[in-house]
């Protein structure tokens, strides 16, 4: 039953990693940007979420507005620190990213006080009994939820809708899909907009499951993610989600066997060191 | 119906086309020739809107296009089947076919659908299938399907040809010459000299991004001292 258990607890923390990376991979896919501050997004989110839920004391609508005020930030990014810079070699925008991810955390810090804010009354704190012995808290059972729920909507749009056709047209050759009449800036906007919004919504997700906020919550994730996507094989949203739930099955079965050896975050790089070493181009990437 | 004048192109510093002018009516089929490098592709991509254009004007019906974004120009009913085909490789011929009526509404986009189908029975039977999967040959046809879908007046045709077995290019020419017939009008970049003077109306003959002779297919087939200077033995 542990095993279960540990398997479990590793699908919670993968569906917050393929929240987060996810975004990371539209962008890479779309821009060729290894867009770090993605992190600060998602940090973001956890703050309005935060603040929204005490504020108004609604849950649901401070996932929306996480959702949609962060989706615009992000669309606000790609605008100012990414479109000035698209004509440049790769690693501009890169060390922009960095930049501004880094400069965020002191924003984080001078508006939101460098201790961090909690949940005064936090939500869906109660359990329920899986099996004999082995509960979830409700907010664990969210967080699965609403990954499948916002990934299937996403595969649903990509595949069933013309704005998602002309979306991955416009991934496979920007110059053509122009050719044929999509405006590649409002497929940009698009795409940064759908990529913050799912960072958001892991950002209050993760607020909920350890009841903080705090100005460097990003730091981890923002690493992590990073190996997560080259671990998919770069652009690929299926590898990017394998890659996501196998790390976290992995951290959670690995805290508990070799846990004395290598702390969780050590071992995801180690994992991502092992797989790289076999196969270069990441799980499902092409060569 | 297209009336360009003076058009220069080129990428960044270096000049493609330099002051290249013609006239195009409704029905006719106009050949672009001449050996690589000449700036044939330039001025298709150039009409497009994708290279940049440095001079000159480019009308279609009266209207100067040439300030227009690459995205818009395609709703002033212009299309290209590019040089290398360009097909969407990830997406499924039917969803190339969709973005090739991107700009058209869902009656019209089902419409132009099965109008390719119809002009190329072979896609049909491969809609579901990953555009990359296909043969050369069908790759081709889908490239001149998906310009068709937004229903143009005038299609830019590039290196239509190039690596194909005769007989699927006899296929996508037969296609040509019933789209002519139904009054488009074609601009044809073609490295095959004696297809394109037998399909063509008119000629135009680019050397070094230079015009240096134009006229009718007829006179440019029966000039031998033509062919043989600018084009190569054809």
């Amino acid at each position: 039953m542990l095993y279960l258990e540990l398997f479990i607890q590793g699908l919670v923390q993968g569906s917050i990693y393929g929240l987060i990376a996810l975004g990371l991979t539209l962008v890479y896919g779309l821009l060729r940007i290894l867009h770090v501050a993605h992190a600060a997004l998602f940090t973001l989110g956890g703050y309005i979420g935060v603040v929204v839920t005490n504020t108004t004391g609604s849950f649901p609508l401070a996932i929306v507005v996480a959702m949609v005020a962060v989706g615009l930030v992000g669309m606000a990014v790609y605008k100012l620190a990414y479109e000035p810079l698209l004509h440049r070699p790769p690693y501009i925008a890169l060390i922009a990213s960095i930049a501004l991810f880094i400069a965020s955390e002191e924003i984080f810090r001078i508006v939101f006080g460098p201790f961090g804010l909690s949940y005064i009354d936090p939500p869906l704190q109660g359990q329920i009994e899986i099996f004999a012995g082995f509960r979830l808290k409700y907010g664990e059972i969210l967080v699965m939820g609403i990954a499948i729920v916002m990934l299937s909507a996403l595969a649903w749009l990509s595949a069933k809708t013309r704005t998602g056709i002309a979306w991955r047209a416009t991934v496979t050759d920007p110059e053509m899909a122009a050719a044929f009449g999509i405006n590649i800036q409002n497929v940009r906007y698009l795409n940064f907009f759908i990529a913050s919004a799912l960072a958001a919504v892991a950002g209050v997700l993760v607020a909920l499951l350890n009841n903080l906020v705090e100005p460097t919550m990003g730091s981890v994730p923002s690493y992590k993610a990073l190996a997560i996507i080259v671990l998919g094989g770069l652009g690929s949203i299926r590898g990017t989600l394998v890659a996501s739930l196998a790390l976290g099955i992995i951290e959670s079965f690995g805290t508990i066997y070799v846990g004395h050896l290598l702390d969780r975050d050590a071992l995801a790089f180690a994992f991502l060191i092992l797989i790289l070493m076999v196969r270069p181009q990441g799980l499902l990437g092409g060569k | 119906m297209l009336d360009v004048k003076n058009l220069s192109a080129g990428y960044g510093d270096i000049v493609a086309v330099r002051d290249f002018s013609f006239l195009l009516k409704p029905g006719k089929i106009l050949a672009l020739l001449g050996v690589n490098g000449a700036g044939k592709s330039s001025t298709l991509m150039t009409l497009m809107g994708i290279v940049e254009q440095k001079g000159g004007e480019i009308l279609l019906d009266g209207v100067d296009i040439s300030n227009l974004a690459a995205n818009r120009r395609i709703r002033q009913g212009m299309a290209i089947v590019p040089e290398g085909r360009r097909i969407f490789s990830d997406l499924s011929v039917q969803e190339n076919l969709t973005i090739g009526g991107h700009i058209v509404d869902a009656a019209t986009l089902k419409r132009g659908i099965a109008q390719a189908y119809e002009y190329f029975p072979r896609l049909a039977e491969r809609m579901g299938q990953k555009a990359g999967s296909l043969s050369g040959g069908e790759q081709q046809m889908l490239a001149i399907g998906r310009a068709l879908v937004s229903n143009p007046r005038l299609l830019l045709v590039d290196e239509l040809s190039l690596g194909l077995m005769p007989k699927i290019i006899d296929e996508c020419y037969d296609v040509l010459a019933k789209l002519r017939s139904d009054g488009m009008a074609i601009i044809l970049v073609e490295q095959n000299t004696e297809r394109a003077l037998a399909v063509a109306d008119d000629v135009a003959v680019l050397e070094a991004g230079n015009s240096v002779w134009s006229g009718s297919a007829a006179d440019a087939a029966n000039d031998s001292s033509l062919v043989e200077t600018f084009l190569g033995t054809a």
